[in-house]
């Protein structure tokens, strides 16, 4: 019993994981980009979520979503665009600039101090399943998620702008030789790692009730993490790394020994360093990388 | 269609043109021959957009290449088929002939245009749900030709379209090239093994270190001692005779 709450909880956490990863995956597929500011945009929804408190619920989600898509679509315009033709380092380091402007923009207009937010505080509740006790945040979490799962994958599948943003992973310059606009998938890409980084500040928000201009940075580095572990450059490995990341963070919090889980996140790390040495490539291996061998 | 005029790329410090001047007619099959590291790929990329020229201009039906995006150059009806073929490994055949109608939204007509390649390479039809990387070599420039096909160019650049083939498929690739013309496309051609293209080519420039060191017709050309000198030193490759 014990055992199926901790797989509940692991999934629920790998849940919001994955789709924290899926963001960097994204960008990252086609750009190149390792977005750091992708925690800004989480940050940015909770903010939306904090200065529009008493709104209805549906105008507090469709204002966050409409924020970080936003947001998400100016960093590309006004940095990464530039920059396009840059090497991978230059594009990490602006999007370091990029993160720390964005934080301190925040801090300049709210302040340092984090804020509660009521947000959902009708998921806190649990609900009975035979003996197990499921909060409604981990529920809504996990159906949310696969959901939008679902639809990611039918959008690459079906559309046309989805099969032109597989292409354009794969080789942007024969992509654009095919007559794919290299600014109109680059922005859809942006777009949906707004919407998804979006969920992520939803998780955030109604799981803690509070937020701060921190908020997205500890979450954007286990998003970069698990797109690591999955394979940076495949989409796919970067949703099965987050769901990893986060079964192996549940698992040591249930079983390590109670003296050493306030530690839990530096042997998340290490675990991280080992898997490495034994698998630099991630698990699934980049499509681009692997039809150049 | 296409007019080069003293055309200069760099890349970087490395000087890859140095005053290139050529011309493709309409309806024309044009070769541009000449040794590995001689241009022709830097040539053939300025033209499509992918590489901007540090001067001269390369002008297409009245658009100049070099300000545009290769996107949008495909979409005025110029189409490259860069050299290894570049096809998109992880997706089925059908998806690549699908992106290769990325510039046109005319369903109907992109459906037969995918018949008329089917036909044409009926190999592909056999394959058609298969994730692309599957194919051969011989395969994949069928499949990398019927892709820029569906694009509907009106003048196709094509870059090494015999490299690393099978004479006998070579003699294929060569068909559908002569097909494309047939049908009123006009053919760019680069090749380091000249023997096939110097059978159907209407005109043949001779590239050498970024220059072009001679041009004329095949039969201009064949039994000048400085074109033997250049055209044997290349024909080790495969599929020469």
């Amino acid at each position: 019993m014990n055992f199926l709450q901790n797989a509940i909880d692991a999934i629920s956490l790998g849940a919001v994981y994955a789709l924290a990863a899926l963001g960097i995956g994204l960008i990252f597929s086609i750009m190149r980009l390792i977005n750091f500011a992708h925690g800004e945009l989480i940050m940015a929804g909770g903010f939306t979520l904090y200065s529009l408190v008493g709104q209805p619920l549906l105008v507090l989600i469709l204002a966050a979503l409409i924020v970080t898509s936003i947001l998400a679509l100016g960093m590309e315009r006004v940095a990464f665009r530039p920059l396009r033709k840059a090497n991978p380092a230059t594009l990490l380091i602006a999007s370091f600039a990029v993160s720390y402007f964005v934080q301190h923009v925040v801090l300049m207009l709210y302040g340092s101090r984090a804020m509660g937010v009521p947000f959902l505080a009708e998921l806190a509740t649990s609900v009975e399943f035979g003996g197990l006790r499921v909060p409604r945040l981990q529920i809504v979490t996990i159906v949310v998620t696969l959901l939008l799962m679902g639809g990611l994958v039918a959008f690459f599948r079906l559309s046309r702008i989805g099969l032109q943003m597989r292409a354009a992973a794969e080789d942007f310059n024969m992509a654009r030789l095919v007559g794919v606009k290299a600014n109109r998938v680059i922005a859809f890409a942006f777009a949906i790692s707004g919407v998804l980084a979006c969920m992520v500040s939803f998780y955030l928000v109604a799981q803690t009730g509070s937020v701060s201009y921190k908020m997205g940075v500890s979450m954007v580095l286990i998003a970069f993490v698990s797109s690591v572990v999955g394979g940076m450059g495949s989409i796919a490995g970067a949703a099965l790394g987050g769901f990893l990341v986060g079964i192996i963070s549940v698992s040591l919090q249930a079983y390590l020994p109670v003296e050493l889980r306030p530690y839990r996140d530096a042997f998340v790390f290490l675990i991280f360093i080992l898997f490495l040495f034994w698998r630099p490539e991630g698990l699934l291996k980049s499509r681009a990388d692997r039809e150049r061998v | 269609m296409l007019e080069i005029t003293d055309l200069h790329v760099n890349y970087g410090n490395i000087v890859a043109l140095r005053g290139i001047s050529l011309e493709v007619a309409e309806g024309q099959i044009v070769a541009v021959i000449g040794p590995n590291g001689a241009g022709k790929s830097t040539l053939l990329l300025t033209a499509a957009g992918m590489v901007r020229p540090r001067s001269g201009s390369v002008i297409f039906a009245g658009h100049i290449s070099g300000q545009m995006q290769p996107e949008a150059l495909v979409a005025a009806g110029l189409s490259l088929v860069p050299e290894g073929r570049h096809i998109f490994g992880s997706l089925s055949v059908a998806e690549n002939l699908a992106l290769g109608a990325t510039v046109r939204h005319d369903r109907a007509e992109i459906a037969r245009d995918i018949n008329r390649v089917l036909t044409m390479f009926p190999v592909l039809k056999d394959r058609y749900r298969q994730r692309s990387n599957k194919l051969s070599g011989g395969e994949q420039q069928m499949l990398a030709i019927g892709r820029a096909m569906l694009a509907r160019p009106r003048l196709l650049l094509l870059d090494e379209p015999s490299l690393g083939l099978a004479p006998i498929v070579v003699g294929q690739v060569y068909e559908a090239i002569q097909n494309l013309r047939a049908s009123g496309v006009t053919v760019l051609v680069v090749e380091q093994n000249a023997s096939r293209a110097l059978s159907v080519a209407d005109r043949i420039y001779v590239l050498n270190s970024g220059v072009i060191a001679m041009s004329g017709t095949s039969g201009e050309l064949k039994g000048t001692a400085a074109f033997d000198a250049a055209y044997f030193g290349v024909s080790a490759g495969a599929g020469a005779p």
